[in-house]
């Protein structure tokens, strides 16, 4: 490009009309803005939400407190202990608490887990109001959906 | 009236300093005298941390280092483990951590690309880079449930296999961003303001930069060819056909070339490793309490950032006995001094935006 | 009309209209600024509150009245507070001397859409907006911290260099209609035929640019370098007084496109007030025709914000001197020559 050519350019501004018309056309570009509350955006499959236990589909609890997850966790969220009734076959949890501030959602619990009692839910929403909301015993495990939400919840979870 | 130095506080809070990072300058006027960089707002004890949790339970706190490219941490100190163990890992596999490990790259650079835009004034283009970002993010939660803190490598291999469906997802978002970098260019290749805000600023030569210890594409850009993938092939590398971008005035304005040739190159070595994917396991067979007899071991990888290090100390438990990281970011950080002196203050934003520097990775 | 009406209830009607009008404008500039660069970014912007976010701006306000008002200690009080009074009272007055539109005549009393008309209507304006200038230079200095002392110092010296620039420009207009007063310029537009922003472009392309300079805006916002000094001049304020800092910014802006308007494209003229095809767009009132350009230049001071990177400090220093205060001679003198020989 000659000089000249290069000063006009410079001259009536063409890098910077450029600039503009980009601008101006992504202006009447499709917008990528998901408004939350009303459109929520679906997890994909694989997504590493909040952990929850399991039950088959006799509705009997999957864990047998063998406590694979607790080892393998790397931030020590798990706390539990498990004992064999009398006449049961296995192991079943009487304390199964798991604190969600610790979690760091790497997944490992999940990984080792024999039975496949502890799976990720595709549960995102993890705001609490207080600090309570984030320790979960062994009822709270298998909290989903909304009820999950009003645990995690003070000002729901009072009345309970 | 005589304006006497000054000394500025920039940071810990502040818009620009990429997090917590403290800069001391003495001004006179506007033009810079000295940088001091204070750090460590943002020290977790990682590298002790590491020292009580077993070999796999190190993985995802590495993700904590380096938050923008999360997988290249993965990446980096697992293969420093897997050469410590002496695991072989499956072919397939190490063709899905290139994939990944690429992927990571434009997001990073992506996201770099906005952070820059927006510390020189160029608002829109920050949330172009992020739009693009967006899409490999999403190819990420797709295949391993997570975003930002990816955990997507384990030791021996990947946690999942790479199906035809994410690899077309993958080929689509790859079409997507050459579109997003020709408006992001058409902003900012020849634009006056973005180039007398780049071009001549901040530059190091390529003698000083290596004295430095500066990597990656700040080290390209100024002409210097060092890149790990070529020169020291990790994970199949060498099976690939990619040109290292180089720069030739070490500035930030070769600095921005370089690494939006990077992302072309990335896309060129994902299709590559798309196309050619091996059939076979995606992972090797790893005991599940991985016990390491006493050995050390220092491995190096290509991060976004720059030359990733991880060095291992083994005493036959599960558990490392130490862990030191070379991490790109906080030896970058050292030239951010030779680079700013005598250039005004304004600079200094622009410059330290350029190096891409990563506070979880400099306090680690 | 009885005498009351006429000399009591509309002059204080007019004085709220002016108070008001600004600061409607101000509302709607803000509002318009963050939808209008949401939408290039491809996002959605606010559009929550009220009819698509329209609110907004009035939300963000109340919540700055409502916010705690921080002063810290070692700032000079007096100064302190007294600066974005400054700011804001200028840019107000200046509203004025800004005439909106053609007067109105109801039965024999004519109802002019402006407060005063001076014959230096056009240097009474100039003035007004470069004392906003001490309430920026004030503020920096009083904060007492770097940050802000640093962005008060650059904002005077920008400001200083584009008033030039700003200066020849608008005289070559007073030349041309042969008045300073910005109602006889619009009516000598009209009686002309042409907006004297085609008449002289030149004129208007550095009088526009400087006035973006002025203004403080991208890509000259150095006074205010987010990146670079935080929030500049106001980092140390709070509260209310943040608010009017913001907000004077805006309608100094509203002020900045009106002149243009009035300088340079006719004002409350209709497009082409000669040609006699286009004679129907007169029965649209030129109110409308004001606002409609006014909104132009506002949506243009956003758009280019949107798109352009932050001068720095020596660049736009190199840019008066060596360009725009030249080319403003240049044309200046080419007018005189013209206005003379003809």
């Amino acid at each position: 490009m000659s000089r000249i050519g290069r000063f006009l350019k410079s001259f009536f501004l063409v890098d910077m009309l450029r600039g503009l018309a980009v601008t101006l056309r992504l202006y009447f570009s499709r917008k990528v803005t998901v408004q939350y509350p009303e459109q929520v955006q679906e997890p994909a499959e694989r997504f590493r939400g909040i952990v929850r236990l399991y039950r088959d589909d006799k509705g009997e609890p999957l864990c047998i407190a063998c406590k694979a997850c607790q080892r393998a966790c790397g931030t020590n969220c798990f706390d539990i202990e498990g004992k064999k009734e009398e006449g049961a076959k296995v192991m079943r949890p009487t304390k199964f608490d798991w604190k969600l501030d610790r979690c760091t959602f790497c997944g490992f619990c999940v990984e080792v887990c024999p039975t496949n009692a502890i799976r990720f839910s595709r549960e995102f929403r993890l705001t609490g109001t207080d600090k309570d909301g984030l320790l979960f015993h062994l009822p709270d495990m298998y909290l989903a959906g909304e009820d999950l939400q009003s645990y995690l919840c003070a000002g729901c979870r009072r009345p309970r | 009236m005589a304006f006497k130095e000054i000394n500025l506080n920039m940071g810990p809070q502040h818009p620009s300093t990429h997090g917590v990072l403290r800069l001391k300058l003495a001004v006179d006027n506007e033009v810079v005298l000295s940088v001091e960089s204070i750090i460590g707002y943002l020290h977790r004890g990682m590298e002790k941390l590491w020292e009580n949790l077993t070999y796999t339970q190190v993985v995802p706190l590495t993700d904590r280092l380096d938050y923008l490219a999360s997988l290249s941490n993965n990446l980096g100190y697992v293969l420093a483990v897997e050469k410590l163990a002496g695991i072989e890992v499956p072919r397939r596999a190490r063709y899905i951590r290139v994939v990944l490990a690429e992927l990571q790259r434009l997001a990073s650079h992506l996201a770099w690309l906005g952070f820059q835009a927006n510390d020189i004034g160029a608002m829109s283009v920050l949330l172009y880079g992020f739009e693009a970002r967006e899409t490999i993010l999403d190819v990420f939660e797709e295949y391993c449930g997570a975003r930002l803190t990816i955990h997507g490598i384990r030791i021996g291999g990947v946690p999942h296999d790479l199906d035809a469906a994410l690899a077309a997802r993958i080929r689509k978002v790859l079409d997507g961003i050459p579109r997003r970098l020709a408006d992001i260019r058409a902003l900012l290749d020849d634009n006056r303001i973005w180039k007398q805000r780049t071009v001549g600023v901040g530059r190091i030569a390529a003698d000083d930069a290596i004295a430095y210890g500066l990597t990656g594409p700040c080290l390209r850009a100024c002409g210097a060819a060092w890149d790990m993938r070529k020169d020291v092939p990790y994970s199949s590398y060498d099976e690939f056909d990619f040109d290292v971008p180089l720069g030739r005035n070490g500035d930030v304005y070769d600095r921005y070339l370089v690494r939006l040739e990077e992302i072309c190159q990335s896309i060129r070595i994902v299709r590559q490793a798309l196309d050619g994917l091996p059939e076979g396991e995606t992972s090797a067979k790893v005991p599940r309490v991985l016990k390491v007899a006493p050995a050390e071991v220092f491995h190096t990888i290509e991060a976004p950032k720059g030359i990733l290090g991880f060095y291992i100390r083994s005493n036959g438990t599960d558990k490392p006995e130490r862990v030191k990281m070379k991490s790109p970011s906080f030896i970058n950080l050292q030239s951010v001094e030779h680079m700013c002196k005598g250039n005004l203050f304004s600079d200094v934003v622009g410059i330290l935006g350029s190096l891409d520097i990563v506070l979880g990775e400099i306090d680690k | 009309m009885t005498p009351f009406v006429a000399d009591v209830l509309i002059p204080v009607g007019k004085i709220v209209a002016v108070i008001l009008y600004p600061m409607i404008m101000v509302v709607v500039m803000i509002w318009l600024e963050r939808r209008v660069v949401a939408l290039m970014q491809g996002r959605l912007g606010p559009n929550r509150v009220g009819f698509q976010g329209v609110l907004q701006p009035v939300a963000d306000a109340v919540k700055l009245f409502f916010k705690e008002d921080i002063m810290q200690r070692q700032a000079d009080a007096f100064l302190f507070n007294i600066s974005p009074v400054l700011v804001m009272f200028s840019s107000l007055l200046a509203f004025c001397f800004v005439p909106l539109g053609e007067p109105i005549r109801i039965g024999t009393y004519t109802l002019t859409l402006w407060i005063a008309e001076s014959p230096v209507g056009l240097l009474i304006i100039l003035g007004l907006s470069s004392i906003s200038v001490f309430g920026v230079i004030f503020g920096g200095w009083a904060s007492n911290s770097k940050y802000p002392l640093m962005g008060a110092l650059r904002s005077v010296v920008q400001v200083l260099s584009y008033e030039i620039p700003t200066g020849l420009t608008v005289l070559t207009v007073a030349f041309v209609a042969r008045s300073m007063d910005l109602v006889e310029i619009v009516r000598r537009q009209e009686a002309s035929g042409t907006w004297y922003g085609f008449l002289m472009p030149v004129s208007f392309i550095v009088f526009w640019i400087s006035a973006v300079a002025e203004t403080n805006r991208a890509p000259f916002d150095l006074p205010e370098a987010e990146s670079e000094l935080v929030a500049g001049y106001h980092t140390e304020y709070s509260g209310m007084k943040f608010a009017f800092f913001y907000m004077a910014e805006y309608a100094h802006m509203v002020l900045v496109s009106s002149l243009v308007v009035i300088l340079f494209f006719g004002g409350w003229l209709p497009p082409f007030p000669s040609v006699k095809a286009l004679a129907f767009l007169h029965a649209v009132p030129g109110f409308v025709w004001y606002l409609v350009k006014i909104m132009f230049f506002l949506y243009l001071y956003v758009w280019i914000r949107a798109t352009l990177p932050r001068y720095r400090f020596d660049a736009l220093i190199r840019l008066v001197w060596k360009w725009l205060i030249p080319l403003a001679l240049v044309n200046f003198l080419v007018v005189a020559l013209v206005r003379v020989l003809r």
